[in-house]
Parts: C-alpha cells; sequence; structure tokens
C-alpha cells in the first residue's frame, strides 16, 4: 500500500481515548501532507510504536520502523543518510516519548543533534512512562504521584528545551496540540530546513494523568495559557521568539483536572512563581536575542 | 479448581478484580492464581483477565479456556461471545443497571448476577466520569454471587492497599447485587463453541504488512458524539427571519454573493435593515459577554450593497395577486409571491413606490438610490406597481373579483395626536408629514426653534432633518428617560452630537401663542417634569407627573412624532385585522391584512416578516404546499438532532474565543453633518466584522472537531460532519472543543 | 593485488571499505563507528576512505554505531561496524535487533577480554556472549583469513537464502595488532565478487509498512523458523560464496571445518582462531613422530557445523577441546556444542575441555602439548581443565 501522509494515524489504532500523541499524530500527517511532504517515522520503545497494532497489520500509513529504546535518533541517521546518498524525497521523523528523549536516548540525541544529522525529532511528551504503565521520567513534573513516585515526585522537570538549544541545532520548538495553528507553522518551518529540528510536543495523556480523556486538549491550553508550558522557538540555539504569550489563566486549574496531583499537595504559588519567571526569562532571551 | 474469566476495558482494574479475588482466596488458605492478557491495547480497549483457585496446589500455567463463572466489568461488553466456554450452570456477572431477568434469555444456561457498579463507582468517586474503576465495586458482588464472606474480601481489598471508598464501593456492591440462581435451558442443549482461528505466517522478510488493523475501536466507546444545532439567538429574535448566521458565516467566508443570497430568502431590503434597523439581534447576540456585539446591521448592509444575487423566479403560476400598498410589507410579499412564479400587482396611493421607506426615512439614513436599487430588483421579477392608486372599500372588491388573493399593507398610516390647544395651525405638524415635506424638498424652518415631541426614530429623523434644514436650535421633548426610547441607540447618540438637545422626562402640557413683531410667530411650550413610576404592560417604567414642576419653552414650531396606528376604514366595519386572518369572509377571494397594518409592530424589519410570512401562506393555500418558516440556520443540515431552544451565552465555550473588539464604520464628521443630507453612516469595508460572529449553537464549519479529534476519524462530507462510529472510542475531545456546542456526549447502553 | 606487510585491523578496514565502495553502484553504503581498543584502526582505516557514495558516521557509542548501520541497512545500503568487548556487550541490544531484522550487515570484531579487571587482551567470551543472536560467526586465524572472510561474509550475509548479519572474529593484538603480508585486492576484484545489493525488505519512502512492532506468537514464531532455516542453508551458500572467491580472487578463503591430518587420528584437538595455528605445528610434529593426531579448525561457529565436525572427528576416540573462553559455570563453549554435536552418537568417545588462553594468556605449542599429553593419557573426561594455573606463571605476551 502507497504510504501518504495524509492518513498518517490510521483509524483501528489502539491507542487510548483522548490520547494528545494520537491528535499530534493526525496534526504531524496533515501538516506534511499540506505541504506536499511525507515521513518515514523512526520509533523507539513506546507507546508510539505500539500505537503500530499487531503484524502484519499498521496503524501508520506511512513507513515506520521500530528502533531500540535509546536508538531512535542513530537509526534515524542512518535512514537519513542513505536518503541524501540517493537523492531521495520525504523527511525522517523521529517520534519520541519522554522516556526515550529526556532520559534512555538523551546521549544518542545528543550526538545526533552535536551531527546536525538531517532528521526532524519530536518528542511527545506525555510526562511519564505510560507504555509500561505509569512511571515516572525526568520529565514528570513536581508532586506528580506515579507508580515509582507513589507519594509524588519531589524534583522538577528537566528542561530538555534548553539542553537542545545549547546544541546550537538550527531549529529547536515546543508544540502544543491545543494550538493547532502554530502546531502545523512550525512543521512547515521544520520542512522547510535541514539539519537537526527538535520538537517538543506537550502530550496529554488521559490514562497516565488520570484525568477525563475529554478533558486532554483543555489541559495543554491551560498549561500554555498558564507559562506551565511556554510555546517558543529557537532558531540556531540563538534567537528565540515567544509564539503565544500567556494571559494569565491561573495553573491551579491544570493541577484541579488531574488526578496525578494530589489535592492541596501542589505548593500553587511557588508554581505561580515559577510560571512568571519561566516566561519573564524567555521574554528576555526573546528580547535581546529576537529573530528580526 | 474453579476458575474465572473477567471482560472489561483497558483502565477499568479488570486485573486487579482478578487479583482481589485470587487474594481473598488465598487468605482463605488456597492455592491461587491472578494474570491478565497483554498485548497493544490500551485504555478502553477490550481486555480480559483471569483468576483461579483451587485447595490443591495449582500446575496449570496456561489461559483459562473453559471458565466456571464470567465477570462481565462494562455493559457494552455484554454479548452472546463472552459465554465462549463458560460451563454450563456457571455464574455471569453483569455490571449493569438492569435485573439479571432481562438476560435470562439470552444466557439461558446460566446463573446470572447483576450491579449497577458503575454507579456505585461513581458515586463513591472512583476512576474518572468516563472511565468509572468498577473492579473494587464488582469484588463486592463477586462474594455475594460465590457466597464468600464479604469480610474476606475486605480483608483482600486492605491487603492490596485499597481503602475507604473502595471498601464502601464493596460493601454496597455485595448488599445491591440481584442474584438470578438457576440456568433456564436443560443441560445439553448448549451452544458448540467455535474453534479457534487458524494461524497464518507471513514474516518480516517476505513483507511485514502495509493493511489497516482490523480492529473496530468504535466498540470501545461508552459514549457517542452526537450533533445537536441549536436557535441562534440573533435568528430567534430577527423580525425579517433573517437567518443571520448563515449569513454572517458567509461573509466569514468572504462569500458575499452567498450571504446576499441567504438574506434574500428572508427579506429583499438587506441594503434598507442594513441601514434602517434597530437589530434587535446586536441587543441579544451572545458576544456581548466577551466583547461587544456583532455588528450585524453594518453587515447586512455591506451584503446588501456589494453582493449579486439571481432571484428569479422558480417557476411560473397562473394565478394573479394584489398587493394594496407598497411599503416595506407589500413590496416583501410581492417579492417572494413574485418568486414563487405568481402574477403580482401592486396598488400604491402615493406617487413613488416605497411607502415608509422612501416618504418616512431621511436620505441621510436611508438615501433614496438604495431603496430605489431594492424596489428595482423586485420591480425586474416581473412584479407591476401602480402608484396613484389609492384603494378604498369599493375598489378593493373590485380587486376580489380581479384577483385570486389579496393583501393589504397600507401600514401605518393615522399619526398620533396630543392636543395642545393649537393643533391644526401651522404651528404643530405630524413628523411623518415633515419627514414627507422634507423628502419632496417644499419645507423650510431655517432659522426657527423646533420642538420635537417623541422619542422613536421619526422624532430623530424630524429632529435631524430639521437640523440640516437650517434650524437655529432643536430640541427634543420625551416624556420617559433615555432607556426607554424607541429609537434606534446609534441614532440619538449622534443627534446629541449633532447638537440636539433632549428634554427626559419631559411632557408637553399646553402651547400658546406669544406676539411678537417679527414676521414669524412665536409660541411658549408648557411642559411638565415627570419621574418615572411602577412598570407598565410594556415593561417600561410609567412617567409620573412632578407637581408644581412647570416650566415653558420658547419655540417656532411643535412636530409631534407620538407614533401611528393603523387606518381600517378600508375594511367593512367590525373586521378584525390581524395577520394570517382571511378578511372579508363571504367572498372566495382570500384577502389577508400584512405588516404594521396587521401587527402594528412599526419597524421595518417586522414588516418584512409580516410580508414573508403572509407570502408563504397565500402560497401554502394556493398551492397546497406546506411551506414553513423557521428560525433554524440552514447552514448544516444534516445533522443529528435539532434542539428548539435559543443558544444562550451559557451554551457558548466563550473561553475558547480570542477578545476582538467590533469593526465600526466610519461617519460623516459632525460639523460637516449638520448641513447636509449625504449619508451619516459610510458602511464597513471589508467583511472582517463577520468572523467574529461565534455561529451559536450551528455548526459553522470551523473544523476544530476535526482537527482536534484524536483519531482522525471525524471527516468532512460536503456541509456535515461524519463521525466514523466504526472507529470512534468516544473519548468526548470533540465535544469539550466545540466552542458552539454542537457536539455532546450521548450514552451508549449495551 | 599486492600483498602488503598490515595489520590483522587494517585488512579487515581495507575489505570492509572496498566492501562499501562495491555498492556505489547502487543504494550506497554507510556505518556507525566507535572506538574501542583493539579495534580502533579498524574504523580509523574506514574513516580516512574516499568513499564515493557512503559515509561513515562517527557516533557516541557502540549502541549507536550498530544503529547507525541498521538504518542504513533497512534503507537498502550496504552496512557494516567493528567493535569488541565491552563495546560489543553495550551494542548487544542492537546487535539482536540487526539479526531479527535480517539485516546483511557485516561486523569486524576484535575478541577481546570482558572486564573487570580491565584487560585488553585475547579472549572470546565477547563475540561467544551475542552466540545465541541471529548472527553468523567466523573465527580467523591469520590477518589474510581476516580480509578474505570479511569480503565473503558480505556475500554470503546480503544471499537471499540467508540474509542475516555476519561476524568475523580474530583474536586481539595477536592477529589485530600484528603486521604480516597478506595479499591486499583491489577494487575492481571486489567490485565483481560482491554484486549490488538488493535488499527484498529494505524500506521504501513511499510504502507504508511497519518494520518491528507487536508480532503474535504464531508470527514471531514462524519468523524465528526462518531464521532457522536460513541458518540451516548457510553451509551451502558458504561454499558458493566460497567457490567464487577462489574464482575472483585466486585465493581459497578457506572452508567452514579445517581438518588437519585426521583421516587415521585417535586423538583430535578441536581449536579457533590463533591456537589453531599453534596446534596444527604441534599435530605437525607429533605426526612425525609417529603420533595419531590431528586437528579440526572451526572457523564457522553459527551455525554451528556439527555434521561436518563430526565427519572431520573421523574415528578419533579422544577429543581436546580448546577453548579461550569461559562461560561461568558451564566450561568452555566450543566444547559445549561439541559434546552436544557428538551425543546419542558417539558415546566410547572421550571429549576433554581445556580453558586455554583466556584473558590474554598465550597459548604456546608447549600448553598444546601438555594438553595433549593429558588427553593421552585419560581414562576418562572430566571437569574442564584451567591452563596456566598449575604453573603458578601467568604468562602474557
Amino acid at each position: 500500500m502507497n504510504a501518504t501522509a495524509e492518513c498518517l494515524l490510521r483509524p483501528g489504532n489502539t491507542n487510548c481515548g483522548g490520547c494528545g500523541m494520537s491528535t499530534g499524530l493526525t496534526m504531524l500527517g496533515r501538516a506534511l501532507a499540506d505541504a506536499g511532504d511525507s515521513c518515514t517515522l523512526v520509533i523507539p520503545a513506546c507507546c508510539g510504536i505500539v500505537t503500530a497494532g499487531a503484524y502484519p497489520t499498521t496503524s501508520y500509513g506511512v513507513p515506520t520502523i521500530a528502533s531500540t529504546f535509546a536508538s531512535s535518533p542513530a537509526v534515524a541517521s542512518g535512514v537519513a543518510t542513505i536518503r541524501d546518498l540517493n537523492d531521495e524525497p520525504g523527511q525522517v521523523v523521529c517520534w519520541a516519548g519522554d522516556g526515550g528523549t529526556y532520559d534512555i536516548g538523551l546521549a544518542t540525541l545528543s550526538a545526533a543533534a552535536e551531527r546536525n544529522e538531517n532528521i526532524i525529532y519530536i518528542c511527545y511528551d506525555n510526562e511519564i512512562y505510560g507504555n509500561t504503565g505509569g512511571q515516572r521520567s525526568s520529565a514528570t513534573p513536581a508532586g506528580a504521584k506515579t507508580s515509582t513516585t507513589p507519594s509524588g515526585k519531589r524534583e522538577g522537570k528537566k528542561d530538555v528545551m534548553s539542553i537542545m538549544a545549547a546544541h546550537r541545532i538550527p531549529y529547536a520548538a515546543t508544540l502544543s496540540v491545543a494550538h493547532p495553528g502554530d502546531f502545523a507553522r512550525k512543521i512547515a518551518a521544520a520542512l522547510s530546513m535541514s539539519g537537526m529540528r527538535f520538537l517538543l510536543m506537550h502530550s496529554p495523556c488521559p490514562t497516565g494523568w488520570k484525568s477525563e480523556p475529554a478533558d486532554s486538549i483543555e489541559l495543554v491550553r491551560i498549561a500554555v495559557k498558564s507559562g506551565l508550558f511556554p510555546v517558543y522557538e529557537v532558531f540556531d540555539g540563538v534567537s528565540y521568539r515567544i509564539n503565544v504569550e500567556p494571559d494569565g489563566t491561573d495553573p491551579a486549574a491544570y493541577y484541579d483536572r488531574q488526578r496525578r496531583f494530589g489535592a492541596g499537595e501542589i505548593d500553587l504559588d511557588a508554581t505561580r512563581r515559577e510560571c512568571a519567571e519561566r516566561m519573564a526569562r524567555l521574554r528576555v532571551l526573546a528580547e535581546r536575542f529576537s529573530t528580526d | 479448581m474453579i476458575e474465572i474469566r473477567i471482560h472489561g476495558r483497558g483502565g477499568q482494574g479488570g486485573v486487579t478484580l482478578a487479583k482481589l479475588i485470587a487474594t481473598s482466596r488465598f487468605l482463605d488458605g488456597l492455592s491461587v492464581q491472578a494474570f491478565g492478557l497483554y498485548a497493544a491495547e490500551r485504555s478502553g480497549a477490550p481486555i480480559q483477565a483471569f483468576c483461579r483457585f483451587s485447595a490443591e496446589p495449582i500446575t496449570n500455567r496456561n489461559l483459562i479456556y473453559e471458565p466456571d463463572h464470567v465477570i462481565v466489568l462494562d455493559p457494552t461488553l455484554i454479548a452472546p461471545a463472552l459465554t465462549s466456554g463458560l460451563k454450563p450452570g456457571g455464574w455471569i456477572l453483569l455490571n449493569t443497571p438492569q435485573a439479571p431477568s432481562d438476560f435470562a434469555e439470552e444466557f439461558a444456561d446460566y446463573r446470572i448476577a447483576t450491579v449497577d457498579a458503575t454507579t456505585i463507582a461513581r458515586d463513591n468517586g472512583l476512576g474518572t466520569r468516563s472511565m468509572p474503576i468498577v473492579n473494587t465495586a464488582l469484588a463486592g458482588s463477586v462474594c455475594r454471587m460465590l457466597g464468600f464472606p464479604l469480610e474476606e474480601m475486605h480483608a483482600a481489598l486492605d491487603h492490596l492497599g485499597f481503602q475507604g471508598p473502595n471498601i464502601s464501593a464493596a460493601t454496597r456492591a455485595h448488599d445491591e447485587a440481584l442474584l438470578l440462581d438457576a440456568p433456564r435451558r436443560p443441560d445439553g442443549e448448549r451452544l458448540a463453541v467455535p474453534p479457534p482461528g487458524e494461524a497464518r505466517g507471513p514474516s518480516i522478510v517476505k513483507g511485514a504488512g502495509a493493511a489497516m488493523p482490523a480492529i473496530k475501536t468504535g466498540a470501545w466507546a461508552t459514549e457517542q458524539p452526537r450533533r445537536r444545532q441549536m436557535i441562534p439567538p440573533c435568528n430567534h429574535v430577527c423580525p425579517a427571519g433573517n437567518n443571520v448566521q448563515g449569513f454572517l458565516n458567509a461573509l466569514a467566508h468572504d462569500d458575499v454573493d452567498k450571504a446576499l443570497d441567504i438574506l434574500l430568502r428572508s427579506t429583499p431590503f438587506p441594503s434598507v435593515c442594513g441601514r434602517a434597523c434597530p437589530a434587535p439581534c446586536m441587543d441579544v447576540c451572545n458576544r456581548v459577554e466577551l466583547d461587544g456585539a456583532v455588528n450585524v446591521r453594518q453587515m447586512e448592509r455591506f451584503a446588501g450593497d456589494r453582493g449579486h444575487a439571481d432571484v428569479g423566479p422558480d417557476a411560473r403560476r397562473s394565478e394573479r395577486i394584489a398587493i394594496v400598498g407598497s411599503g416595506p410589507a407589500g413590496l416583501t410579499a410581492a417579492f417572494h409571491l413574485a418568486r414563487f412564479g405568481y402574477r403580482v400587482e401592486v396598488f400604491e396611493a402615493a406617487d413613488e413606490p416605497g411607502g415608509l421607506l422612501t416618504a418616512g426615512i431621511p436620505e441621510f439614513r436611508l438615501p433614496e438610490d438604495v431603496v430605489a436599487r431594492e424596489i428595482r430588483r423586485i420591480v425586474d421579477l416581473g412584479v407591476g406597481i401602480e402608484t396613484n392608486r389609492r384603494i378604498d372599500r369599493p375598489s378593493l372588491l373590485y380587486l376580489t373579483r380581479r384577483y385570486d388573493a389579496v393583501l393589504v399593507a397600507t401600514g401605518l398610516q393615522k399619526p398620533r395626536e396630543l392636543q395642545l390647544g393649537l393643533n391644526g395651525t401651522q404651528a404643530v405638524v405630524q413628523g411623518i408629514d415633515f419627514l414627507d415635506h422634507v423628502h419632496r424638498g417644499d419645507v423650510r424652518v431655517d432659522g426657527e426653534d423646533v420642538v420635537v415631541i417623541g422619542g422613536g426614530n421619526t422624532a430623530m429623523d424630524a429632529a435631524r432633518s430639521a437640523l440640516r434644514l437650517g434650524a437655529a436650535s432643536v430640541r427634543v421633548v420625551y416624556r420617559r428617560t433615555r432607556d426607554e426610547m424607541p429609537a434606534i441607540g446609534e441614532e440619538v447618540d449622534e443627534a446629541l452630537e449633532e447638537d440636539i438637545r433632549i428634554d427626559y422626562l419631559t411632557q408637553p402640557i399646553v402651547l400658546h401663542e406669544v406676539p411678537t413683531d417679527g414676521a414669524r410667530r412665536l409660541y411658549r411650550l408648557t411642559c411638565r417634569r415627570m419621574e418615572p413610576g411602577e412598570p407598565d404592560e410594556s415593561g417600561r417604567r410609567a412617567p409620573l407627573e412632578v407637581p408644581g414642576s412647570d416650566f415653558d419653552l420658547a419655540c417656532h414650531r411643535i412636530i409631534l412624532a407620538l407614533g401611528q396606528s393603523p387606518d381600517v376604514s378600508v375594511f367593512p366595519e367590525g373586521t378584525e385585522v390581524r395577520e394570517g386572518a382571511q378578511l372579508l369572509g363571504l367572498l372566495e377571494t382570500p384577502v389577508f391584512a400584512v405588516g404594521d397594518l396587521a401587527t402594528s409592530e412599526g419597524t421595518v424589519a417586522g414588516a418584512i416578516g409580516s410580508g414573508r410570512r403572509s407570502a408563504v401562506h397565500i402560497h401554502n393555500a394556493l398551492s397546497g404546499d406546506s411551506i414553513e418558516i423557521t428560525e433554524h440556520a440552514d447552514a448544516l443540515r444534516d445533522v443529528d438532532e435539532w434542539m428548539d431552544e435559543v443558544a444562550g451565552a451559557g451554551d457558548m465555550k466563550l473561553h475558547l474565543f480570542e477578545r476582538q473588539a467590533a469593526v465600526e464604520g466610519g461617519d460623516l464628521p459632525v460639523e460637516v453633518r449638520r448641513s447636509t443630507f449625504d449619508e451619516v453612516h459610510m458602511g464597513l469595508e471589508d467583511t472582517t466584522e463577520a468572523a467574529r460572529c461565534m455561529s451559536c449553537g450551528v455548526c459553522n464549519e470551523c473544523d476544530v472537531c476535526c482537527t482536534y479529534c484524536p483519531e482522525g476519524m471525524l471527516r468532512r462530507v460536503r456541509h456535515g460532519l461524519e463521525f466514523d462510529y466504526t472507529y470512534c472510542k468516544g473519548c468526548g475531545v470533540c465535544a469539550t472543543e466545540c466552542p458552539r456546542n454542537v457536539i455532546r456526549m450521548s450514552q451508549l447502553s449495551s | 593485488m599486492t600483498v602488503q606487510v598490515v595489520t590483522g585491523n587494517q585488512a579487515a578496514g581495507h575489505a570492509l571499505s572496498l566492501a562499501a565502495e562495491a555498492n556505489r553502484t547502487a543504494r550506497g553504503a554507510a556505518c556507525g563507528i566507535y572506538p574501542i581498543t583493539p579495534q580502533t584502526e579498524i574504523v580509523e582505516y574506514v574513516a580516512k576512505f574516499p568513499f564515493s557514495k557512503g559515509r561513515v558516521v562517527p557516533v557516541e557509542s557502540e549502541h549507536s554505531a550498530m544503529a547507525v548501520s541498521i538504518g542504513a541497512s533497512l534503507s537498502g545500503a550496504r552496512a557494516f561496524t567493528a567493535s569488541s568487548a565491552n563495546g560489543l556487550a553495550y551494542m548487544a541490544e542492537n546487535v539482536m535487533v540487526a539479526g531479527f531484522y535480517r539485516l546483511p550487515i557485516v561486523m569486524v570484531a576484535v575478541n577481546r577480554t570482558l572486564g573487570p579487571p580491565w584487560n585488553i587482551w585475547a579472549d572470546q567470551g565477547d563475540t561467544l556472549m551475542l552466540r545465541d543472536f541471529p548472527w553468523l560467526q567466523f573465527y580467523c586465524e591469520t590477518n589474510q583469513e581476516v580480509l578474505d572472510t570479511t569480503l565473503l561474509a558480505f556475500r554470503l550475509a546480503e544471499d537471499a537464502r540467508i540474509l542475516l548479519p555476519a561476524l568475523t572474529c580474530m583474536d586481539a593484538f595477536i592477529v589485530s595488532h600484528t603486521q604480516t603480508e597478506t595479499s591486499m585486492p583491489e577494487q575492481d576484484q571486489v567490485d565483481r565478487y560482491l554484486p549490488d545489493l538488493r535488499l527484498p525488505h529494505r524500506m521504501h519512502y513511499d510504502e507504508a509498512r511497519t518494520v518491528g512492532g507487536l508480532a503474535w506468537p504464531h508470527e514471531g514464531l514462524s519468523m524465528r523458523l526462518e531464521i532457522d532455516e536460513a541458518m540451516k542453508r548457510t553451509p551451502a551458500v558458504y561454499e558458493a560464496c566460497r567457490q567464487a572467491f577462489i574464482d575472483i580472487f585466486g585465493r581459497d578463503p578457506g572452508d567452514t571445518i579445517q581438518p588437519y591430518e585426521t583421516d587415521d587420528a585417535e586423538t583430535v584437538v578441536v581449536a579457533t582462531g590463533t591456537m589453531a595455528t599453534t596446534a596444527r605445528e604441534v599435530v605437525r610434529k607429533r605426526r612425525e613422530a609417529g603420533r595419531k593426531v590431528g586437528l579440526v579448525k572451526l572457523k564457522l561457529f553459527r551455525p554451528f557445523p556439527e555434521e561436518r565436525l563430526r565427519d572431520a572427528c573421523g574415528s578419533a576416540n579422544r577429543i581436546a577441546v580448546l577453548d579461550r573462553n569461559y562461560a561461568a559455570g558451564a566450561g568452555g563453549v566450543f566444547w559445549q556444542d561439541t559434546r552436544a554435536a557428538f551425543q546419542g552418537r558417539r558415546d566410547d568417545l572421550l571429549i576433554q575441555n581445556y580453558l586455554a588462553g583466556l584473558c590474554g594468556g598465550d597459548v604456546t605449542p608447549a600448553v598444546i602439548e601438555t594438553i595433549l599429553d593429558d588427553l593421552e593419557t585419560r581414562e576418562a573426561a572430566g571437569e574442564p581443565v584451567w591452563m596456566g594455573i598449575e604453573s603458578g606463571e601467568e604468562v602474557t605476551q
């Protein structure tokens, strides 16, 4: 069957209802199709590869390679190398969870970034090891209860965007499925470049977050509008642009609607301060090192 | 050994239920096993879990193929297949609010237990709304069903770390379980178990398949999205019956011609109403709650002025229809009847058509050429307009013999009087007469001090016309407050800008002439201050006189603008004149009153609405058709359901809309305005404003649902949304994200 | 073709480079490389090679080196890499994946002791650790054999009847760093020997296909069975590749099993790698003294040439298996497989294990003599004998 990015994620996949990764894949497929482009997916161990479903069928409408947990950027390097040696079209896209990105695959990702491999790396960050049933990762936010942090994680979330920007790769950007226009524009921007392009997508996970599936988009919208998850982009690791300014939404709404956070156990004042500081820091960068 | 198979959905806790049962048996001294069957399925997918316990050590490490009992965690999974391999006489425990007897026939070989574990779990706050965790409740029912002491399950719950609400849920489900304790079909009549499927053998080299998964994930859904459209408030209140949401949506897509086409389905006067309508739609616009009403009036003007549309007629019919009066009601009826294909003649007493539109609304608000253009569109449909033809009672009877139907649309012609003592002299003129003279250009007020009495549009129009004709001063006297003024708010604002003074809560009492030496005759109008009292039947606060508050105003002219009433002298005495009622009942030919004559609404839009309704009424009567006029938008016909409710602000997800101020059109500068009859409002330059319409309760094909659907299974098919229920998992994202509440989730039963 | 004095590593690097370059007329070649003593010279060699359609990707770990090669191979390119010891252990996860993906990747491994303790000298425990993965494994005793076997491995691995990755192994330093005369082929010869790679299951950018997702037991089982079938076809396909090699290069890359003086031997030594060279010399001398002794060199270890081994041992009644490796708690790996090959067929046969040259110990002729003396005087087979312990002298090269 011929590959079409248009139907990148096919019906009949076994992802949970309300899965943010599913929405992200659908948006990615549309953005690729709109650009007349397509892709080969390289997916490490994560929900994303289980999405493919049982052999010999597949839920992916594009060529898809399962890699080992830490290896997707390295496998993608090999695939992209041969594509380029043969002047073939199409993107090579790593589609990896936060475990494969922030944790086990970070060295591999860093190396591929340092080599400026001609690939697009998208991390769908649901802040948990979802595929294994909900353990903490270094993307899990402070306070979240997981099966390995039963009384709430003490440490905060790793700032993987800063790490990736520090590699001075051509493009690093965050994506929110609650901002589809920005999402599509950034995919288009990434498609127009070559070299390493890193995209971090906040991916709601009703199962892991213990939230209503129907609230998925609303939750990540609150994350953006409150400054919990800034939507911005970094060019060449140097110039910054904030794409969606928070509108003063209180992050409390984010915590209240997810049972992974114990009621009343989050220091909301501290969280509000952190949101403000996070955005203030980015605004300084965007002003001092603007894209204009 | 007892073996139990559990059917559930990922996330409901089936494996944990198996562990709970096993643990309770283990604490009772038995050898136990509990395990799941793990694969790619995720939250919501049908899953199986197993449990076995025995007094002897268990050496069986295989799946359970012939269970003694079956437990079903989700009502939507209740199907004949779940008895596969189940030993006759075994228990089937179903999570359902139904009674066991409801399943007696379907599962005749087995004993049946039911419990509404979903409600129990929700009541105890276990799981999420869409995915309640029912395992601990069902554990209680299992004890009841299999005759184990509930205390043993409590111990097992405690052993596995379950507390509080889980214990309560188990206890309640134990007590509330309903049992049907004997199978009903004699042994030996059991259905054969289908053989397992054959193994296939392709390989990674021969070509990992490219086919789509065979899983129909629609089977996971416990809820499904349905579209239910409501009535937009603007459509609901529009006196003309315009599909406001519809034409705004067309403009939002920059389709001006389509916008005009939608408007012409109800009104032949979009350019007129786009200038002269009080726009009640803007008062009820839900956007007021966010950042101000959509500027509907200006958008209607834009569509009327700039759009092009082919109006037909659609057919040719032989019936002839006479219409008396060429005001907005008569011409609207003529327009629609002509579009139906009827031969229409309009009889107008004045020397030009248009009625109030030409004679009653001044140029600076409604330029003549605008009215002329919209009347020409009606004439071009083949409507004949005979001017200088006043119809009296005998000539009306004559018409009824010549025509198949007659409509009388003579409007409100009798102005209300206020006896001031000098009525009938040149000191006091009626507003509509004054405006007619202004239109004809044969009235002079230059240098005069003019007092206008009234608070409606005629008052404002007369006052502002007098100003433009060079009056030295113009003041309006109104007995109530600004809030009660029936005039369009903007017109009042503009009058004030133009230095017209308005005396609120002022009641004119009497007029006296004041002797002077000059050529002009001077008068003294004695007025009395009023104060607002209790609300009257119109809901407005009735003015009460303030004793001893009289004062005088000097003036050269009084213009009375207190409204008009219908002139029904054309009809026989005692005729009840109302819309839709057939008059002159003795004759075969139906005669109808239409517009202000029948309704006294007093607005152009109301007259248009009445004209259209009457046209449809006559058409239905003559042709046997049964066309209905509805307030529903027609953007999306293929909906699951229309709700007969108006979408209020509470029905809208206002937080999903960006704030954006309304686009206001430019006006002529005040200093220019005072001396010219040029149009005050200059209109809008583009359709940007239309995009502010939130399309309340009506799908406007924003496609947010398609964008966010995690499955990508929502597809746009022409002007409908197709939900692919074969694959829809029922997550509800589309419903949460639909900004206009068109998509709602509905619960599926088993 | 010129004879040059090069190290085993350079011979391997030359073979890998020429093989990769030969695929320039098809989809090219790529590899991920990562240094580790004593393999480093190999990756340095390929990094310097001026490929006309190839790319050497210098990655951050052995794990990624194999991952890059997997990506390239899945894309239909010729792919290879090289590693050693702990590097192989770190790479192991992706080594396994290459096999299960049926990718004809060729890897040269320099057999080095797994640490700790830190030890860079010869020991086969590293590649034998990977023995249960779907890889072909060859053990070579000379620079020439390393070069020839590496070239042959590409042709064999890429054969549509096989489609399995291949490991070419050499002893650390004894081969890898020893300069000796080696016949270095020209590019045009290699071009003729290695046809364009046409990987039947390669990924196409316009074909919706998923590799490596979930498979149910019966699907996984049939994939395993196909690997077993390919393994079974290997000796015959190897022979065809060997004959083609002889035709083009005029030199025999060697049989999968190489018997020496075994026809009437009563005692046979089974050995691999450079130990086989030493053992052959000892056997030759003992033959001169009229002793009925022979040698079987195992070149192919996976698939294990069970039947050929039985045939080669003929009517011998005593076999010494030399293992430069130790499978903890179970003796030497070659011994285990040799015993299994005779199990139920020659119950009269005495098969004794000698663990020799472990952790880089030097296996001298004297060591082999000691072994043969021990074997010839044995009443019955016993526990594996640890060589180099009794003497109390630890000898390294």
